[in-house]
Order: C-alpha cells, then sequence, then structure tokens
C-alpha cells in the first residue's frame, strides 16, 4: 500500500457516510424549489395583462405553492413524492394551455411552473442517478412539446438544459456511489488483513514452532511416529503459506482495479514447488494477471506431468520496474534439442505454445530454456504499459 | 545451498541459541551438542539474546525471529551497533517475509525455516560460522525484490542510498531465487564456487547498513533504544 494514501479512521468516517454528498444534493433541491417557486410567481404576475383565463394561473401556482412547502417543511426523499412532483410539474406546464392563447403560447411565452420542474428533474438524478435524471428530463420536455405544439427556440433549448441537469447530477451521484462502495469494500478487506495479521503474530507462530518441533522429534524416534512426524509437517507447511500469503491484493483491486501476483499464485505452492516473491506487492492490471497466473499454471502443470519423479521447482516474480518477469525452474528432467519430437510427443511443447500465445497476446514473451544442470526454465515477461 | 564445511569446520564453535519455546530451544541446543558444536549460553527473550551474546561473543548466534522483548531484526541492529562480530543464523517458524528481510538489513547472515531437516540446519550453522551466507530461495526473493524496489523508489526510508547490483550479482541472485546451488550456479555461468560465493557476499555486503548512523535511525523507526542494549 506504499504510496497511497492511508485510511485514517477520520477521513474514513467523512467518505463512509454517503449521504454527506447526496444529503447536500438535497437540501440544495429543497432550496431551489423554493426560489423557482418565487421566480414562477412573479414571472406570472409580470405577464398577467397578456392571460386569457388568469384564475387558472392562480391554481396552478396554488398547487405548486402546496406542494413546495410539503416539501419544505417535511421534505419526503422517495420515489413516489417525486412521482407525485413530476406529475405535478407536468401538469402544470400542459395546464399552460388553458392559461394563455395559442398565439401568446406560439410567441414564446413562458409557462406557468417556469424552472419550478427542474427541482423533479434534480431529484430522480439523485434518487436513481443519471437514468432517473435523464428520464425525468426526457418526460418534463416531452410535455413542454405537447404543451406548444409548434416548437419554439426556447422549447428546445429549455429541453436540452433539463437533459443535461438531469444527466450530469445523476452521474455525479453515480460516481458518489461507486467509490462509496468501493472504499467500504477496501476497508472490509483491511480489517479482515489486519484481523488476520494480528492471529498469525500470537497464535499461528506457536502452532508452527510445535508442529515443526513435532515433526522433527517424530524422525528422531522413527517407526510408526515417523509417519504421524510427517503429517504434522505437511499441517505446519499448509499453515505457513496461509499465514505468510498476502492478501493485499484484495484491497489493491477494490481500489486500483490492479491485482498482487503474490496473492494471486499462492494456490501453486506446495511440498515441491516455492512461490519467490519480493515484500512488495508485484502489481498487474487484474486482466493481465489473470493471464500471467493461466500461463504460470500451465507451466507448473507441465512440471507435474513431465519433470520426473521427486523434481522441485521454484516460482520467482520479479518486477525490474519495466516489466513483470515470472521465472518457472524444476530440477526434473530438461528437453534435449535432440528429443524434440519426442517432447511434441508428449505434449510438452504444446503446453509451452499455448504459453507463448497468451503471453504474445498481452504483448510480452515467453521462452523454455533447458538448464546445462538438467531442469526446465520457463520465463515469461510482461511489460508494464508505457503509463507507469 | 552450502555444499562446502561437511563436517570439519564444527571444530570448536561456539553457539548461542535464542528461542522463546523452551522445547525447541533445548532440542536445537542437544543437536547442535551432538554435532560438536559448543553450546555456551541459551536465551528466551531478545534482551537476554543481546546480553549473553554481548557477554560472551560466541561465533553464530542462533536466532528465532520473534522473540518477546525484542524481536529479531531489533536483536541483529542492536549487536551490530555494538559492533559485536558474532555472525547471526535467523530461524523463522513463519516463512519468508518482510521482518527476515529488515533482520538481514540489520546485520544477519543467514536465515533458515524452522522445517528445515537437521542436516540442512546444521550446514547452515557452520556456513555462518565461516562467513557465507545462508540463503534460501525465498530470502533471495525477497532481497531481489528490495534491490529492485530501491532503484525505482530512490532511498528507503531512512534515507540510504542502498547501491545497485552488477548484472552478474542480479543475475546470481535470479538463479538463487530458481532454486540453484552455487555448484549448479558455477556450472552454468562457467565460474568458480568460490567466485559465486564471493559474489553472493557482495550482494549481502550492499544490502546491510554498516555504520552507526543507518542502524540508530532503523533503531528508532521501530521504536528500540540502541544506547544501552544490555539492560
Amino acid at each position: 500500500m506504499s504510496g497511497r494514501e492511508p485510511l485514517t479512521p477520520g477521513r474514513a468516517a467523512v467518505l463512509l457516510d454517503e449521504h454527506v454528498v447526496v444529503r447536500g444534493l438535497w437540501r440544495a433541491v429543497d432550496v431551489f424549489r423554493c426560489l423557482a417557486l418565487a421566480y414562477a410567481v412573479w414571472s406570472a404576475w409580470e405577464r398577467r395583462e397578456e392571460m386569457v383565463n388568469p384564475t387558472v394561473a392562480v391554481v396552478i401556482l396554488g398547487v405548486l405553492t402546496g406542494w413546495t412547502v410539503v416539501q419544505t417543511v417535511r421534505p419526503m426523499r422517495t420515489a413516489r413524492a417525486y412521482t407525485v412532483e413530476l406529475a405535478i410539474a407536468c401538469a402544470a406546464i400542459l395546464g399552460t394551455r388553458l392559461v394563455d392563447s395559442p398565439e401568446v403560447i406560439t410567441s414564446g411565452a413562458k409557462t406557468i411552473p417556469s424552472i419550478w420542474p427542474s427541482a423533479a428533474i434534480v431529484g430522480w438524478a439523485v434518487l436513481r442517478g443519471w437514468r432517473g435524471g435523464v428520464v425525468a428530463a426526457a418526460i418534463v420536455g416531452a410535455c413542454s412539446f405537447v404543451e406548444v405544439i409548434e416548437p419554439t427556440a426556447n422549447t428546445v433549448t429549455n429541453t436540452i438544459l433539463g437533459l443535461l441537469l438531469g444527466g450530469c447530477i445523476g452521474y455525479c451521484v453515480d460516481l458518489t456511489r461507486a467509490s462509496h462502495a468501493a472504499l467500504a469494500e477496501a476497508m472490509r478487506v483491511e480489517a479482515a488483513r489486519a484481523e488476520r495479521d494480528r492471529l498469525a503474530r500470537t497464535v499461528h507462530d506457536g502452532v508452527l514452532q510445535t508442529l515443526a518441533f513435532i515433526n522433527r522429534r517424530a524422525i528422531d524416534i522413527g517407526g510408526e511416529t515417523a509417519a504421524l512426524g510427517a503429517m504434522a509437517g505437511e499441517q505446519e507447511r499448509i499453515l505457513r503459506t496461509l499465514v505468510s500469503q498476502a492478501d493485499l491484493a484484495e484491497v489493491d483491486r477494490a481500489v486500483s482495479g490492479e491485482a498482487d501476483l503474490r496473492g494471486l499464485l499462492a494456490h501453486v505452492e506446495t511440498d515441491d514447488i516455492a512461490l519467490v516473491a519480493p515484500a512488495e506487492p508485484v502489481l498487474l492490471p487484474r486482466r493481465v494477471a489473470d493471464e500471467v497466473v493461466a500461463a504460470v499454471e500451465a507451466a507448473v502443470d507441465n512440471v507435474r506431468k513431465h519433470a520426473g519423479q521427486g523434481a522441485r521447482a521454484w516460482v520467482l516474480l520479479d518486477d525490474d520496474g519495466a516489466g513483470v518477469q515470472v521465472t518457472i525452474r524444476d530440477s526434473g528432467v530438461g528437453v534435449e534439442a535432440g528429443r524434440l519430437d519426442e517432447a511434441v510427443g508428449q505434449g510438452r511443447l504444446g503446453v509451452s505454445s499455448s504459453i507463448r500465445g497468451r503471453l504474445a497476446d498481452l504483448g510480452g514473451t515467453a521462452s523454455v530454456t533447458s538448464g546445462a544442470a538438467g531442469g526446465t526454465t520457463v520465463e515469461l515477461r510482461v511489460p508494464h504499459a508505457p503509463a507507469r | 545451498m552450502t555444499e562446502q564445511g561437511q563436517g570439519s569446520a564444527a571444530d570448536h564453535v561456539t553457539v548461542v541459541v535464542a528461542d522463546d519455546h523452551p522445547m525447541w530451544r533445548d532440542a536445537v541446543a542437544r543437536d547442535l551438542a551432538d554435532a560438536g558444536f559448543e553450546v555456551v549460553a541459551t536465551a528466551d527473550d531478545g534482551r537476554a539474546a543481546v546480553a549473553r551474546t554481548r557477554a560472551l561473543v560466541p561465533d553464530v548466534l542462533v536466532l528465532d525471529l520473534n522473540l518477546p522483548g525484542l524481536d529479531g531484526p531489533e536483536v541483529c541492529a542492536a549487536l551490530s551497533a555494538a559492533r559485536v562480530p558474532t555472525r547471526i543464523l535467523i530461524l523463522s517458524a513463519s516463512g519468508d517475509h518482510k521482518d527476515v528481510l529488515d533482520a538481514v538489513k540489520a546485520g544477519a547472515l543467514g536465515y533458515l525455516v524452522k522445517s528445515a531437516g537437521r542436516e540442512e540446519f546444521l550446514a547452515a550453522v557452520r556456513a555462518t560460522a565461516a562467513g557465507d551466507p545462508v540463503f534460501t530461495p525465498g530470502l533471495a526473493g525477497l532481497v531481489l525484490g528490495e534491490f529492485r524496489r530501491a532503484r525505482t523508489a530512490g532511498p528507503d526510508q531512512g534515507g540510504r542510498e542502498i547501491p545497485e547490483l552488477t548484472e552478474r550479482e542480479t543475475e546470481i541472485l535470479r538463479y538463487v531465487a530458481t532454486g540453484m546451488g552455487y555448484k549448479e550456479i558455477a556450472a552454468t555461468l562457467f565460474l568458480s564456487h568460490r567466485t559465486v560465493q564471493n559474489h553472493v557476499q557482495n550482494i549481502f555486503g550492499k544490502l546491510q547498513m554498516h555504520n552507526r548512523v543507518e542502524l540508530a535511525r532503523f533503531a528508532m523507526e521501530r521504536g528500540l533504544d540502541l544506547g544501552d542494549p544490555a539492560t
């Protein structure tokens, strides 16, 4: 986790409370609704002379005022409340038809609710993200088009602004929710890791020690006891792998989309196969890491099948800054140049060509060599993305 | 990893064994005594390990990584700071991790997992007494990673520049990390066994902290007072 800002409890508490951002938006909606109502009343008053039927305008504004008061005194932040608000807004827009003469409307007069319907658009954006915002804006826009019959420049502009408003605010809310979820996940994993570290320190060290001791003494005593000792030794190895394995990968995955090869390859370790890695995470983008893991698994399988009885293998992870190199070496029988045909027959080269294919897809390379001292070495190399 | 010194090098090698598990400590001490080493003292916590090693100056300190009082890296730092010439072999129950690397940087010469067999353990003590680093592939991987990290990240937390490895040293380290013994490496690179050993010693030398300032900074980071390690 080096280089990344630590999750201090204070910072986490602020970020964890999703409502800090969302609640702020809700308050803004409430204030906006009141101001929009005042503006709508003032606009209607300004053009009272040109209205055919001012009584209907008063009724519409009365309903808007009633709803605004209700939502200000006791705000309801539910889909049902905002369905009602959207319906009122649409009815108010359509009701303008009853207030004004067709000539006034076609000349581009304001609707009676004016900008008041925007509150409903933003409300839906906060409730349902960008989809909610865009749908609400589309409904409001559709009503304005129906109301004017012949669209004016204002109708088009206002509809586009409504769609932008709903889409942008909804998108921000989506981002807030997504990062909140990632952070909550990261903190959960971090807490789990801290707890496991604590257990590892206190309990496991003693247990490992005892198992190793039983194994050692049992070999001294010999006979049936030696078999018991071997069982203790086996458990010791499994537990040791479990305790020392790095699952910090999970945190990185949640936060940055990168994965730690050390954690992803922990499962290849057995009595005969050792995973050799640095103390720091070996990071690759998740998709690349999965391909590398598949290639390593294929190479390790190859060792199990072909390296012969009693062969040991080592899987080395090495990040030299320019790329990640994974070396799989076994102490078994190598591929001699003269035995290539035989090797093809055994399916051994088939596996290595599939490994080459995988690495080539990642822009990397793979090579298989046979050492002077016997055994086969598979080298996989994946360059880091230039952006690093 | 260490093919040399089978048998004869045990001639009067003095050893202190520090481990907090009595069963384990006694078994290790008995194995060492049976193999001809002289176990001059045992210790059951970090402070006692430092005090007895300073007082008796044995050839080798066999040190458990997780001791109460002072842990393995802190014991190594305290002994290095006090300029005790004893060579330190780290034993760890829970495998290769960062503490092993810290112990090596603070002056330990070798490292072995506790589940290693008896012959492997005795060979490691002999090699340590002779001044040869005892490397497991796991430790080689950690050391390699540390040099890589130092190159990309610059000076370490203590503000110290770790010297770069030569290409040859990197090559040898990667061979050790993939389980090759010195003999195999020598054969592969057409070098003598001794040359490979020298390279490995140089790699250790580059990693270790050499002066009191570095050690004091390391100690302070770990909340350890080097002023009077005997208390």
